[in-house]
């Protein structure tokens, strides 16, 4: 009776569990910082695919909440369960910002497992290695990049600017045609302060690779002067979605925004088809968002599992590329493959692979980004 | 008698703690984060920095909700005066039915309608052009204090209009009747006989619309992006942006000696009202 119970289950197991090491099921908590998007994301995309190719383990997502804020709530639970000597973090895979990531990295919170997965040997941009000053190769592998642009309307500007100078000319000649949303209203208009920083400042190879100097700042008083000049002439527009409202109508010719932004509300109809996007020279900020996994993961097997999957070509291609507009983390040569030609063309149509690797900046040091803001508060909006 | 003013005492114990715990203990800890440098000893750098960056948003403030108010009371004391003294009958249902609507439209909904209504190519002033009345390159855009104070005054003017009409309508209808046999024109009585009598009523209506206004956030970041701003746009920045907290604080410390200001009228006022 014994015998056949035990022969019964044997069968019932492996006909369940086709691969022979799969009869634990575990659970792995990935914890995204970020908008609703994030989570979304990996509930309805990345999660079922990732169940459907490894039946034993179950992805649960949770959100932390948008913007840095949300990135410091996972850094405070993992920083929590190590003070608290907890042999076993609930934390499997958490989605981090960059200033949190090298913080993370510095108070030694991850594993070092880059080395370690497939797709690890795919990354070679320096995002993966440097996050705002901090070191962090083999730390991380970025889920994807996003990356700031000027959008135009073509029908208004023949030959959109080429460089911060160029634009600065432009806008003098169009006044109130160039729109930015000054440092208030969202994220694009502050990576267009950093970026006219980097054009204007002669040491902005320094703000993003550091050293920390505190006096660097004093340097930067003629850039601000300058840009509280180009304001006279530029408009202050309500928001990063504000900016892209007032293109749509019209309003303005030029502006600031992200680039997956971008797409996204012309993919859903929400900006006229004929807008174009140019990264200007020297540069423009943009910035990666991080796979991360704790030092002492609960699951750590399955969590690289999970983040190898996650940075594999094809679903770089399919979830990243395709269906949020964002530029893959890993090098966009691997995903090509995967990706037809129009899909591939849409995404690089205006900003090329060349484009970024030469124009897309990460954002300053986090110290010094504080001091930018701050400085445009005091130099420029007072 | 003593065991009945220990139970009134344990019945008021529950919201007394509801209060203490939510209200008057993060008061009471955001008063003290203001005072307190990032080491944690007692300073007033946060107001020094408040002051230095956002003394200009802070005068700012002060004004768009003076004029605001300005605006709500001249705007409720016209549409309260016409259902008092209005004579087509028909003219005096529809306002009356339409001017409740705003009451029931959030801020930052009005905001969100405002900032298409109000923008340079938005809905009024193509309108506008579509009747002739206006050339598109002359078209502006009001999304700035402008629009700001639009927003204010459309959301708050029927909230006070509620209040200023009821006072109007429960008057003694012979004061009025006095003066219209008396040949008074309709805006004299008004002015003259309707307007002194609600004055109470009114006054209430502006301070809690001026506390109100003082808290809103979403009105100046949806529909200006400029500066100067609010003060509630610059607190929301400071801990988005920095994780500021102490300047955050101080900011707030100074909203709350401005409305302060105004809850000491509004005490007096209701004192003086019981008293009488």
């Amino acid at each position: 009776m014994r015998k056949l119970w035990l022969l019964s289950t044997a069968l019932a197991a492996l006909a369940l569990a086709a691969p022979a090491e799969a009869q634990q099921r575990v659970t792995i908590n990935v914890m995204t910082a970020g908008d609703q998007n994030m989570v979304d994301y990996i509930t309805e995309f990345l999660g079922p695919q990732f169940e459907k190719q490894n039946p034993n383990i179950r992805v649960r997502a949770v959100g932390t909440g948008p913007g840095e804020a949300g990135s410091q709530k996972i850094w405070e639970r993992l920083d929590a369960q190590k003070k608290a000597n907890v042999a076993a973090w609930d934390v499997d895979v958490g989605v981090v910002h960059q200033t949190m990531a090298g913080q993370m990295v510095n108070e030694k919170l991850l594993d070092r497992y880059r080395g370690s997965i497939q797709s690890g040997s795919l990354v070679t941009r320096d995002t993966a290695k440097n996050a705002l000053g901090s070191n962090v190769d083999g730390y991380v592998m970025p889920m994807f990049h996003s990356q700031t642009a000027i959008a135009y309307n073509p029908a208004l500007v023949a030959n959109p600017p080429k460089t911060f100078d160029e634009l600065a000319t432009w806008a003098k000649a169009n006044p109130k045609k160039f729109g930015h949303n000054g440092i208030k209203g969202g994220m694009s208009g502050q990576a267009f302060v950093v970026g006219w920083i980097y054009a204007n400042t002669p040491n902005s190879q320094q703000l993003m690779e550091g050293p920390y100097d505190a006096a660097a700042k004093n340097a930067w008083t003629p850039a601000f002067a300058k840009l509280k000049e180009f304001n006279q002439s530029a408009v202050i527009t309500p928001g990063n979605a504000g900016t892209l409202d007032m293109l749509n109508r019209g309003e303005i010719a030029m502006g600031p925004v992200w680039v997956d932004m971008f797409y996204t509300w012309q993919a859903e109809g929400r900006l006229a088809p004929n807008m174009r996007l140019s990264v200007i020279g020297p540069g423009m900020p943009g910035q990666p968002m991080y796979y991360i996994i704790p030092e002492k993961a609960a699951n750590r097997d399955a969590a690289r599992q999970f983040v190898a999957f996650a940075t594999s070509p094809a679903i770089q291609a399919e979830g990243i590329v395709k269906r949020f507009n964002w530029y893959p983390g890993i090098d966009a040569q691997h995903v090509q493959a995967h990706l037809d030609q129009q899909v591939w063309n849409k995404l690089f149509k205006d900003v090329s692979p060349q484009d970024l690797a030469s124009k897309g900046k990460p954002l300053p040091m986090a110290q010094y980004f504080k001091e930018i803001l701050e400085a445009y508060e005091r130099q420029v909006a007072n | 008698m003593n065991q009945s003013r220990g139970l009134s005492l344990l019945l008021v114990t529950p919201a007394l703690i509801v209060v203490l715990a939510l209200f008057v203990y993060p008061l009471f800890y955001s008063l003290v984060s203001a005072f307190t440098d990032r080491a944690g000893s007692f300073s007033l750098e946060n107001f020094d920095k408040a002051l230095e960056l956002y003394l200009t948003d802070t005068i700012f403030t002060v004004v768009i909700i003076g004029v605001s108010t300005a605006l709500i009371a001249l705007v409720s004391i016209a549409i309260g005066g016409y259902l008092t003294l209005g004579e087509n009958r028909r003219a005096v249902a529809m306002l009356a039915w339409l001017y409740r609507w705003p009451l029931f439209v959030p801020f930052i909904v009005a905001a969100q309608c405002m900032r298409t209504f109000l923008a340079k190519n938005g809905l009024m002033n193509n309108t506008f052009v579509s009747l002739g009345l206006m050339d598109v390159a002359s078209t502006q855009s009001f999304l700035d204090w402008r629009g700001i104070i639009v927003t204010f005054v459309w959301k708050q003017a029927p909230f006070v209009t509620l209040m200023v009409a009821g006072a109007m309508a429960s008057l003694d209808r012979s004061t009025i009747d006095a003066a219209r046999n008396l040949g008074a024109s309709r805006l004299r009585i008004l002015l003259e006989i309707v307007v002194p009598q609600v004055r109470g009523t009114l006054m209430v209506g502006l301070i809690l619309s001026f506390v109100t206004m003082m808290s809103v956030l979403s009105v100046p970041i949806m529909i200006s992006g400029g500066s100067p701003t609010m003060m509630t746009v610059d607190m929301a920045y400071r801990i988005n942006a920095h994780g500021d907290y102490g300047v955050a604080n101080a900011l707030g410390f100074i909203s709350y000696l401005l409305t302060g200001a105004a809850a000491y009228f509004y005490l007096r006022q209701s004192v003086r009202e019981r008293s009488a």
